[in-house]
C-alpha cells in the first residue's frame, strides 16, 4: 500500500491563503482521504477476490458500497484496512482508516462496558506494555458521548440494544482517531427508529469531515447517500447514486437477480427490488 | 476448631493455597473467558511426564514441569482444532509419565502425589513458585487485558485494530503453562482444573466486569482452599482432591441456584 501522506490536508490547512478564500475548506485534491487506482486485492495464494477498483473518496462523503455477499465489499475494506496487500494498482490513504464491524460479529457475553469496548479503539496508538492512560479514557469517553451514549458508558455491552451497540463500535473507531470510517452493514438488525438515529450521526460526522464507506444491501439508503460504489469481484460502477444506479448497473451488479416492478419505465431507476435480499454465506 | 492452622504444614499449605488464589482470580477468568479450560488441564497432565524425567534424571522438578507444559501450550494448545490434540496429548502423556516412572525410573511411588498433589508436605520453593506465577499473572493481567479482551471479544476487529494477537495470546498460553505448573504440588497434574478453572467457572454467572470478576474469584479460591483443608485435616482426607470436591460441589451449587431462580420467581 502506497501511504501518500506528503500531499495532505495538514499542509493545505497550514497555506495563508485560508482566510481570504470564500470556502474555508481547501478543495481539489486536499479534500481527498482515499483514492484507489486499478486496484486488485487477493487472499493470500489465491486469484484476485476483486479487480479494477478506481474510486476516491473524499472528506464530508459518504459512499454507499453495493454488491452482493462476496462480491469483494469486505475484502476492499480489509485492503484498506491494510490487511490484504494490493495484487496489483494502488491505494493512496491521506488518513487512519478505522471499521466498524458488524455487532453481532462480538461476543455479547463478553464481561465489558460500553467504555470498555471503546478504549479498544486505543490500542493502535499504544505500546501493548502500556495500559490505556487517563487521556485514553477520557477519549472513549468523549467518543461515546460523540455517538449520544453519556448516559450508558458504564452499561454492559451485551445488554445494550442492537443500535446502542453500533454506536459503541461507531465510537471505538472515533478513538482511533481515523478520518475514513469504513462500515460493513451498519443497519441491520436495527428497527426504525434506531436506523433513522444512526443516518444522522452519520451525516453529522461526515460533515466533520470524515469520509465514510459504508455496505450495504439498501437500495434506498445508498441512493440518498454521496456516491455509489458497485462492486461483483470486479468494479462496475463508481458515481453519484442518482446517474449511476440504472437497471444495467445493478443487474450486473446484483448478478441479474432484478426484478423490475411491471409498467415502470425502462431505465427503472427508482424500481429496481433485488428479491434474494440477503444470503447468510460470507466470504 | 480452629485447631488445624496452628501446625506448621497446615499454615504453609494455606499460604500455598491463598497465593493460588490470586492466580485462579487473576489467571483463571481469563482461561475461562478464552475457552482455554481444556488447555490448562492438558498444560497440567503435560507437566507429569516432565516431573517424572525430572525425578529421575535428577534435576529440578519446576523445570521438567515447566518446560513440558510449555511445549504442551505452544505446539498443541492453540489454534483451530486444538481439543482433539488436546485430548490425545493428554492420554500420552500420562501413559508416558506411568511407564516413564514405573518402568525406567522405578519411582511408582511418587507418582500419585505427582497426579494429586501433596499440599500437606510441600517446601518453601513450591510457596515461592506460587508466588512467582501469582506476581506474573497479575502483572500480565494489568499489561495486556484490553489486548486479551479485545482478541476476545472479536478476533477480526482486533487485528483490524492493529492488535497483533501472537505476542499477547503466546504470553497467555506461556502463563497458563506457568500457572499449572505453580499448581502442581497442591493439587497435581490431574486436579489443576480445581484451582485455574472451576473457581472462575463459578463466579462468571454473577460477574459482568473483569476486575470484579477476578476479585470474586480470588475470594472464593481462597475460601474454597481454606474450607479444603480444613476438611482434609479434620477428616484425614488427601486434601488436593478434597479441595477439588469443595471447588466442585460450590460450583453445583452456584448452576443450581442460577438455574431455579427464575423459576421460583415465576412461581410466586
Amino acid at each position: 500500500m502506497t501511504a501518500d501522506r506528503a500531499g495532505g490536508g495538514e499542509d493545505a490547512r497550514a497555506t495563508p491563503e485560508r482566510g481570504s478564500c470564500a470556502h474555508p475548506e481547501p478543495t481539489g485534491p486536499a479534500r481527498q482521504l482515499v483514492r484507489a487506482q486499478g486496484l486488485a486485492v487477493a487472499y493470500p495464494g489465491n486469484a484476485p477476490a476483486l479487480t479494477d477498483v478506481t474510486f476516491e473518496l473524499t472528506k464530508g462523503e459518504r459512499i454507499a458500497v453495493l454488491g452482493p455477499n462476496g462480491g469483494g465489499k469486505t475484502t476492499l475494506f480489509r485492503a484498506l484496512l491494510g490487511e490484504l496487500r494490493p495484487a496489483a494498482g494502488t491505494i493512496e490513504l491521506r488518513d487512519r482508516c478505522a471499521s466498524v464491524p458488524q455487532t453481532e460479529r462480538s461476543r455479547l457475553d463478553f464481561p465489558v462496558s460500553a467504555l470498555d469496548v471503546a478504549l479498544m479503539g486505543t490500542i493502535p496508538t499504544r505500546a501493548w506494555w502500556r495500559r490505556p492512560s487517563r487521556v485514553d479514557r477520557a477519549a472513549a469517553r468523549a467518543a461515546l458521548g460523540r455517538v449520544g451514549l453519556t448516559e450508558q458508558v458504564h452499561d454492559t455491552y451485551g445488554e445494550l440494544s442492537g443500535g446502542q451497540r453500533q454506536r459503541v463500535l461507531i465510537a471505538r473507531a472515533l478513538v482511533q482517531d481515523a478520518r475514513v470510517l469504513l462500515l460493513d452493514e451498519p443497519f441491520t438488525g436495527l428497527d426504525a427508529t434506531s436506523a433513522a438515529g444512526l443516518e444522522v450521526l452519520l451525516r453529522e460526522l461526515a460533515a466533520e469531515g470524515r469520509g465514510i464507506l459504508i455496505a450495504t444491501h439498501d437500495l434506498e439508503q445508498a441512493r440518498r447517500w454521496d456516491r455509489v460504489l458497485c462492486l461483483n469481484r470486479r468494479q462496475i460502477a463508481f458515481g453519484v447514486p442518482a446517474q449511476t444506479l440504472d437497471h444495467e448497473v445493478l443487474a450486473a451488479t446484483y448478478g441479474g437477480a432484478i426484478v423490475t416492478l411491471p409498467g415502470e419505465p425502462a431505465t427503472g431507476v427508482h424500481h429496481a427490488i433485488l428479491p434474494p435480499h440477503h444470503h447468510h454465506h460470507e466470504h | 476448631m480452629l485447631e488445624p492452622f496452628q501446625l506448621p504444614f497446615v499454615q504453609r499449605a494455606l499460604l500455598e493455597l491463598l497465593l493460588l488464589a490470586v492466580l485462579a482470580g487473576t489467571l483463571g477468568c481469563w482461561i475461562v473467558l478464552r475457552g482455554l479450560a481444556f488447555p490448562a488441564h492438558g498444560a497440567a497432565a503435560a507437566a507429569f511426564p516432565g516431573l517424572v524425567l525430572a525425578d529421575g534424571l535428577g534435576f529440578a522438578a519446576a523445570l521438567g514441569g515447566f518446560g513440558a507444559a510449555l511445549l504442551f501450550a505452544l505446539a498443541v494448545g492453540r489454534g483451530e482444532g486444538h481439543d482433539t490434540r488436546t485430548a490425545l496429548t493428554l492420554v500420552a502423556a500420562l501413559a508416558a509419565g506411568i511407564v516413564l516412572a514405573s518402568d525406567i525410573f522405578h519411582s511408582a511411588a511418587s507418582v500419585e502425589s505427582l497426579l494429586f498433589g501433596s499440599l500437606l508436605a510441600i517446601d518453601p520453593a513450591d510457596v515461592r513458585l506460587a508466588a512467582a506465577a501469582a506476581v506474573a499473572a497479575l502483572l500480565a493481567s494489568a499489561l495486556l487485558s484490553t489486548r486479551w479482551l479485545a482478541t476476545g471479544f472479536d478476533p477480526q476487529a482486533a487485528q483490524a485494530l492493529g492488535v497483533r494477537s501472537r505476542l499477547p495470546d503466546t504470553t497467555l498460553l506461556a502463563l497458563v503453562a506457568f500457572a499449572a505448573v505453580a499448581t502442581l504440588s497442591a493439587v497435581g497434574a490431574l486436579l489443576a482444573a480445581a484451582i485455574l478453572v472451576v473457581p472462575a467457572a463459578t463466579t462468571r454467572l454473577a460477574s459482568d466486569r473483569i476486575k470484579r470478576w477476578q476479585l470474586t474469584t480470588t475470594a472464593l479460591a481462597a475460601a474454597e482452599g481454606t474450607i479444603g483443608i480444613w476438611l482434609a485435616v479434620k477428616l484425614n482426607a488427601p486434601p488436593g482432591a478434597t479441595i477439588a470436591v469443595v471447588a466442585g460441589a460450590a460450583f453445583a451449587l452456584t448452576a443450581l441456584a442460577t438455574a431455579i431462580t427464575p423459576v421460583l420467581r415465576r412461581v410466586t
